[in-house]
């Protein structure tokens, strides 16, 4: 009698605890990518072999560095969050590299091989690309500004030049490791950046950078986007 | 009866998983090293990794060298590796990783640390 009750218990912890768990990951699930465009762009995309690269599909669900080593170029699944659609058009054209060292990894340097495409080709993988988003950039929290505590956080709190290149007076100096930060501003959106360093789960969970989130404010982080975004 | 066992063992099962899905993977020291901490301190800790440009304002610490890392306590190099260097005074190029390491793996990183410079 006792072990039927028991049974019967469970049975309904069971079931609430598996209706609460499902509705809980469909809630929260992170990322999400729009697909607004399917037209040439994404079928010249296809054609050039742009995604035995990049990834298009998003979110990211890399747990370990095996995962992240496995990519061979950057996630494109929020492209349209992260860059400026002009600065992406012309890049296509001409790529230059972003990263002194190669793609996931320290000790090879970038071979600066990245496929060119023609004017018409980039334009319309350029409007493919920005029709992919991520729901987790919130557009117009960060306008770029030479913001003083980005600046201070940027050269003073926290040495963000020890990973990445960036203009320093006259002359470029920095790290190598991240990608380069000069002229970021016309490459990156600010939305982004802040989304990367205050989310950066959300967005690319697993990457060299240390995680910045819980380590400065809220108000330095968007002061840090803001700055960087000024570049 | 069965069917019980069989709920608890399925219930067991998902909420581990559940819990997986939510935290950080643990890496060992080593992988750690080589992923972050390579990038400034070199592959092998000589401080000699490719961040170290003759531009930077200071040279990465040399892990190697036994002489200096022993004159640190364990936690010294916890205290720097949790809270970076601007918090310790120390240079501001060696990044906090307390969100980014958990307890457990700083203090494996100590460890290796120990094993680096042979002190």
């Amino acid at each position: 009698m006792r072990g039927g009750f028991i049974e019967m218990e469970l049975t309904k912890i069971f079931y609430i605890w598996t209706f609460l768990f499902l509705s809980g990951m469909m809630i929260g699930t992170p990322g999400g990518t729009a697909y607004a465009d399917v037209g040439g762009g994404q079928k010249m995309y296809e054609a050039k072999g742009c995604g035995s690269c990049h990834m298009t599909k998003g979110p990211n669900t890399d747990k370990s560095f095996e995962d992240k080593l496995s990519h061979k170029g950057p996630d494109l699944w929020f492209a349209g969050s992260k860059f400026k659609k002009e600065w992406l058009a012309k890049w296509l054209q001409a790529p230059k590299p972003i990263r002194t060292m190669a793609y996931n990894s320290i000790e090879k340097k970038n071979a600066g091989d990245h496929p060119k495409l023609s004017g018409k080709e980039a334009d319309d993988v350029t409007d493919y690309l920005m029709t992919l988003t991520s729901k987790d950039v919130v557009t117009g929290t960060i306008k770029a500004k030479n913001d003083l505590m980005g600046k201070m956080v940027f050269e003073k709190k926290q040495g963000c030049y020890g990973c990445h290149l960036s203009k320093r007076g006259a002359k470029v100096a920095g790290g190598v490791t991240g990608p380069s930060l000069v002229d970021a501003g016309q490459r990156l959106q600010g939305d982004w950046i802040y989304t990367y360093l205050s989310k950066p789960q959300a967005v690319i969970p697993v990457k060299r950078m240390p995680t910045y989130s819980g380590v400065l404010t809220d108000a330095e982080l968007k002061g840090l986007a803001a700055y960087v975004a000024s570049f | 009866m069965r069917r019980v066992i069989v709920l608890s063992l399925l219930l067991g099962v998902l909420t581990t998983w559940f819990v997986l899905q939510g935290q950080t993977f643990g890496a060992s020291a080593v992988d750690n090293y080589k992923w972050y901490c390579s990038q400034c301190h070199g592959t092998n800790g000589k401080g000699d990794g490719p961040n170290a440009t003759k531009d930077q304002p200071v040279s990465p610490r040399d892990h190697t060298d036994t002489k200096s890392m022993g004159k640190l306590t364990d936690a010294d190099i916890e205290n720097v590796v949790r809270d970076g260097g601007k918090a310790t005074g120390k240079s501001s190029m060696m990044p906090p990783f307390k969100k980014t390491l958990t307890d457990s793996e700083i203090k494996d990183l100590v460890k290796y640390l120990r094993q680096l410079c042979k002190c």
